[in-house]
């Protein structure tokens, strides 16, 4: 942070903090105002929300539209293959590419460098959108829950941070890992792993929020809807109107209870609502990662 | 008389024997490797055929350049072009120039703890999908939203004003939305310039008695020129790759004629309506295009700052 103590407190300084704060002020509004909108259109009863006038404050306080939400099955599951696909999307390629990375760094191994930079020609180059795709269908991956995964195992972007992290460790340990005659694997799970928990830590949450919010891969690999997510369901919500109407359906063959629910909620309210669902968890973990965020950041910005 | 070929072999046997366990891993590796980006690169060769899925690809199928001709004549291409040229144009103007003035705008808050909310606020767009932005987008300025609940009260318009069903508005709305998501992400790495400039030259410059617009004018700005300067000319590189979803997801069928952009031009072609080799056609001339400019938007990185990125 600048010391700007040495300026001497003038008029035309004090008038230029406050523009500058007030310009920051209205961002600030600008920026969280949308979704703490939505937050009490999602809190308050779907009809009354109709009559609008609904501006800081919700009218008529309900959790009705998160308890519909939450016992209607679609999104129960959806919720579930979302998290899923976090945990296995995760672990699978942060532990991969670590593996990946920590062999592009072994600089006894006469094809390390080929190999990083086979890797590193992922970065320019790709089939285009038409030819994977038609190749996912002769894999048979379309219409499963590997397709999520699978294809995204290693990332070059992530090789190269871990690797880069790897290189900054002394190389002795390595060495006489393997005087002891340990093996590359056991090198990998139980020194470098260890050591690599921040890069890991960085990347993970990275690499998580991307499984989190993907939603385009699924639109067109799992056209079925067997496999979607909550930001899937969110989209559905928000492209198709029928979509609502039968998650309504739904409702009204359920108990008592969710029958009065559900003639309450209107598609306003549930977008609303299942749009904090999908919100919540990342605002929740965000202030705790953001030094993560940053740094990650930053890492990938003094590759060159 | 063998002892050099010998040797030479033994040599490798026991090199080989040595990685033998490295070989293994990489080996995985460069299945992953051929199965999950070399064979899908195999697949531009169908934008020269005319291809169906299950027919064998024979000669007879060869149909030349006559899938990259027919994107031209059609009508499509030039508003395709177009709004792709447009909306790239007000991100890389309009949108790369947010963040400067943001970041300067932070700079110059003397209170920490303010500046840090400020920060943590606008960082928070960055990490919430697309499709929670154009639910948002949706919810807000939509004629019963928010937005134009506050328009008719102070009486700025009789009606509400049809933000997203209306194509003159979307060139607009799409830059304030990616502006809106990426605004505070994107100062992070000014921050970090503006965080190595020398404190000297502000000492030097409040004896000379320039005031604190000045500071900002002709000090932190041109502290920082390198890594704007660097930051634009990469963003050449990403001329074409404009963000399909945020398109796919506020364009209504109403408003294509403003929102089709090549991406998203792909995506029904190939995906909606089966038509592949022509679809595979357009993809491959566009990735062509990028990776030329990558390639410039390097060069001329390398040639006048000492960053690059290859």
């Amino acid at each position: 942070m600048k010391q700007v103590n040495y300026i001497k407190r003038t008029p035309s300084g004090t008038i230029f903090d406050i523009v500058n704060v007030s310009l920051l002020v209205a961002l600030s509004f600008l920026l969280l105002y949308p979704f703490w909108n939505q937050l009490i259109i999602s809190l308050n009863d779907g009809l009354d929300a109709q009559r609008g006038g609904l501006y800081f404050w919700p009218r008529v306080f309900t959790l009705g539209n998160y308890e519909y939400i939450f016992k209607t099955a679609g999104m129960l599951r959806a919720l579930g293959w979302s998290v899923l696909r976090v945990i296995v999307g995760t672990s699978t390629k942060l532990f991969a590419t670590g593996m990946l990375a920590y062999i592009t760094t072994v600089s006894y191994f006469s094809f390390h460098r080929q190999l990083r930079k086979m890797f590193l020609i992922t970065m320019y180059i790709s089939g285009g959108m038409i030819p994977i795709y038609l190749w996912m269908i002769k894999l048979h991956l379309i219409e499963t829950f590997t397709v999520y995964w699978l294809p995204s195992l290693l990332g070059a972007y992530e090789m190269m941070i871990i690797a880069s992290y790897i290189a900054s460790l002394p190389d002795a340990m390595f060495e006489s890992a393997r005087m002891d005659g340990a093996k590359e694997f056991k090198i990998y799970l139980n020194i470098v792993l260890p050591l690599c928990v921040p890069v890991f830590a960085a990347l993970g949450v990275m690499v998580a929020v991307g499984h989190w919010n993907s939603w385009f891969d699924i639109m067109i690999y799992n056209p079925s809807g067997n496999y979607d997510t909550l930001q899937m369901e969110l989209r559905n919500i928000l492209i198709q109107s029928d979509k609502v109407k039968k998650l309504m359906q739904d409702a009204t063959v359920g108990s008592d209870a969710v029958k009065s629910a559900a003639a309450r909620i209107t598609s306003q309210s549930m977008r609303a609502a299942t749009m904090m669902i999908v919100t919540i968890p990342i605002v929740a973990v965000y202030p705790f990662f953001q030094k993560y965020f940053v740094k990650g950041i930053s890492i990938g910005a003094v590759k060159g | 008389m063998n002892h050099g070929a010998i040797g030479k072999y033994a040599l490798w046997r026991r090199r080989l024997g040595r990685e033998r366990e490295l070989w293994f891993w990489s080996g995985l590796c460069i299945i992953w490797w051929v199965i999950f980006f070399l064979i899908p690169i195999y697949g531009i060769v169908y934008s020269f055929f005319n291809y169906t899925p299950g027919r064998a690809l024979t000669w007879d199928r060869f149909v030349g350049l006559k899938n990259f001709i027919s994107f031209f004549q059609s009508r499509d291409a030039w508003k395709i072009i177009r709004n792709t040229l447009v909306i790239s144009g007000l991100n890389m103007t309009v949108g790369f120039m947010a963040p400067i003035i943001l970041a300067l705008q932070l700079d110059e808050l003397r209170h920490g703890l303010f500046k840090k909310t400020v920060q943590t606020i606008s960082y928070m767009p960055y990490f919430v999908s697309w499709v929670v932005v154009a639910s948002l987008a949706i919810a807000l300025l939509n004629s019963d939203g928010v937005v134009n609940e506050v328009i008719i009260k102070l009486g700025l318009s009789d009606k509400a004003i049809p933000f997203l069903t209306e194509g003159k508005y979307f060139w607009g709305l799409i830059t304030v939305l990616n502006i809106w998501k990426t605004v505070g992400w994107s100062t992070i790495l000014y921050m970090s310039a503006i965080a190595g400039i020398d404190q000297n030259l502000y000492e030097a410059g409040a004896v000379d008695g320039i005031n604190r617009w000045g500071m900002v004018r002709y000090i932190t700005l041109p502290s920082i020129m390198p890594t704007i300067v660097l930051l634009f000319i990469l963003s050449i590189g990403n001329f074409l790759n404009l963000g399909y979803e945020q398109n796919l997801l506020l364009g209504q069928s109403t408003t294509r004629e403003y929102w089709e952009i090549i991406d998203t031009y792909v995506y029904r072609y190939g995906i909606q309506l089966g038509r592949y080799s022509f679809s595979i056609a357009i993809g491959l001339m566009k990735s062509i295009i990028g990776i030329a400019l990558v390639f410039i938007a390097n060069g001329i990185a390398r040639k006048y700052t000492q960053y690059s990125i290859m």
